[in-house]
């Protein structure tokens, strides 16, 4: 191999782009699906719904237990069999492989989100429901207004570094043929034989991104240490 | 009496009845056969020991605590496991709490705003004036746009009843309201309470304030092992107290 000869990174750069943007975009959409739905676990369980929280519950152990790659597998080959039997004809209902990243990223992050939610919702002070119960204010006003947004900022700098490990993970998608930019640079690699400088590239990259979000979840950490769940 | 109309009953006289109230903790009795009446406009002062049930007592009247046994009824609404009496007593009923209790992610002026939009369907323009309006009643306005985190203990206290009173409740119930604040910050609460009281407003106080309960109060109510011991008008009750379980606490918390 010949000396390191960064210049192809130049020229490689449009499609590291759109690998990146499309990693960028599985990151932003899941997380977004993540945490509602994740929320929504989290209150379900709060709340000790009989049976829906049980099911929940197993979902979130179930999903925290095997590795994401599994979950696309099976999202992947399972659930377009699944659909097909019950559309009744039988036949396989393809979803796509794009579709079923989202929606695999989103339902695997939910697990993990609402875990945080939940233990946020159990450290905020009852001082604060009974608050909420003075004034008369409704459950759902209680929870939108007063006690889901203390959680989501005391739990914003976890929230956040899951969702770093969720853009680091969103290069499993290479096992659907979707190209993100951990892909798009194996590609280019194999093409022109620049191994290393793809590679190196890429590392550059995601260092500069996630080392960028830690920073975020640093001053968070510090802007929300004195207004915490508490008081 | 004054504006009666024809078909409605005459208000009673008695804006809280609490008959035959038992609560219990498991099977610790907290309450036990309390009997209590607070008629409009009057003011009165809750002392015990901790533990005597002072706090269950007016957690009760605003069914924050569901009490288990007896009947409490305010302002002619009777508490009962039906959420929309729950909440009708409870838009006529301030509290103020030990801890404050402010919402530590809304500003001052958002604290006092939330309620009077959210269930008393205020516009924000209208929930703003009168929040500034009671602010300014408590002396804090010029903190309004401030977090509850960057003013004191007294200023938080003083927010916590400004809260309260944008609900234009009919009473105010008070849950040791000083015992959480630095001993020179409890004289600007006292005084806050104290206007209050002079406008007319029901209050039902718990506290350890002598002064205060000397100064306000039309009743003092010394409560001991989940039972009223003993109640009487605030001269008397603290000269000369009848029973031995109110003078040995007197003792205690009189230097």
């Amino acid at each position: 191999m010949n000396s390191l000869d960064f210049s192809i990174i130049l020229q490689a750069w449009p499609y590291l782009w759109s690998g990146l943007l499309f990693s960028l975009a599985l990151t932003a959409a899941a997380s977004l699906i993540g945490l509602i739905l994740g929320t929504c676990f989290a209150l379900v369980q709060h709340f000790e719904i009989p049976v829906v929280s049980q099911i929940v519950r197993g979902y979130i152990a179930l999903m925290r237990s095997i590795p994401l790659i599994l979950v696309l597998f099976w999202f992947f080959f399972l659930v377009p069999i699944v659909l097909g039997h019950l559309s009744g004809n039988g036949r396989p209902i393809p979803i796509g492989a794009t579709y079923t990243a989202f929606i695999t990223f989103g339902l695997f992050e939910a697990a993990y989100y609402s875990e945080i939610i939940r233990v946020g919702l159990r450290a905020v002070n009852k001082g604060q429901f009974e608050a909420c119960q003075a004034l008369a204010l409704s459950t759902f006003d209680t929870y939108r207004s007063v006690i889901l947004p203390q959680v989501i900022r005391a739990a914003s700098p976890i929230i956040l570094s899951q969702t770093i490990i969720l853009f680091q993970d969103t290069s499993l998608v290479y096992v659907l043929s979707l190209t993100d930019l951990l892909g798009a640079a194996s590609k280019l690699a194999q093409l022109n034989g620049r191994l290393v400088e793809m590679y190196l590239a890429v590392a550059l990259v995601y260092l500069v991104i996630s080392s960028a979000a830690s920073q975020c979840v640093a001053s968070l950490r510090k802007r929300y240490a004195f207004t915490g769940a508490h008081r | 009496m004054l504006q009666e109309s024809a078909g409605r009953p005459a208000p009673p006289s008695s804006i809280v009845v609490v008959e035959h109230l038992v609560k219990r903790f498991g099977r610790f009795a907290a309450l036990n056969d309390v009997n209590l009446e607070v008629a409009r406009g009057e003011k009165i002062v809750i002392c015990g020991p901790s533990g005597s049930g002072k706090s269950t007592l007016i957690r009760c009247i605003n069914h924050i605590e569901k009490h288990d046994g007896g009947r409490i009824v305010i302002d002619g609404i009777e508490l009962t496991d039906r959420m929309a009496d729950i909440n009708s007593v409870r838009c006529e009923v301030g509290m103020v709490f030990q801890s404050f209790n402010l919402f530590p992610h809304l500003s001052v002026v958002e604290n006092c705003m939330l309620a009077p939009i959210k269930v008393r369907g205020l516009s924000r323009l209208d929930a703003h004036d009168r929040a500034i309006g009671l602010l300014r009643k408590v002396r804090i306005h010029d903190q309004a746009n401030k977090y509850p985190a960057q003013l004191s203990g007294g200023q938080q206290q003083r927010v916590a009843i400004a809260r309260a009173l944008c609900m234009q409740p009919k009473i105010m119930l008070f849950d040791e309201p000083t015992s959480a604040l630095d001993p020179e910050m409890v004289k600007e609460v006292l005084e806050t309470m104290v206007e209050l009281a002079q406008e007319g407003m029901t209050m039902v106080c718990v506290t350890h304030e002598m002064g205060f309960a000397r100064e306000v109060a039309d009743r003092v109510i010394f409560m001991d092992g989940g039972s009223i011991v003993e109640e009487g008008d605030p001269d008397t009750f603290f000269r000369a107290p009848r029973t031995e379980r109110a003078k040995s606490f007197l003792s205690q918390i009189i230097h």
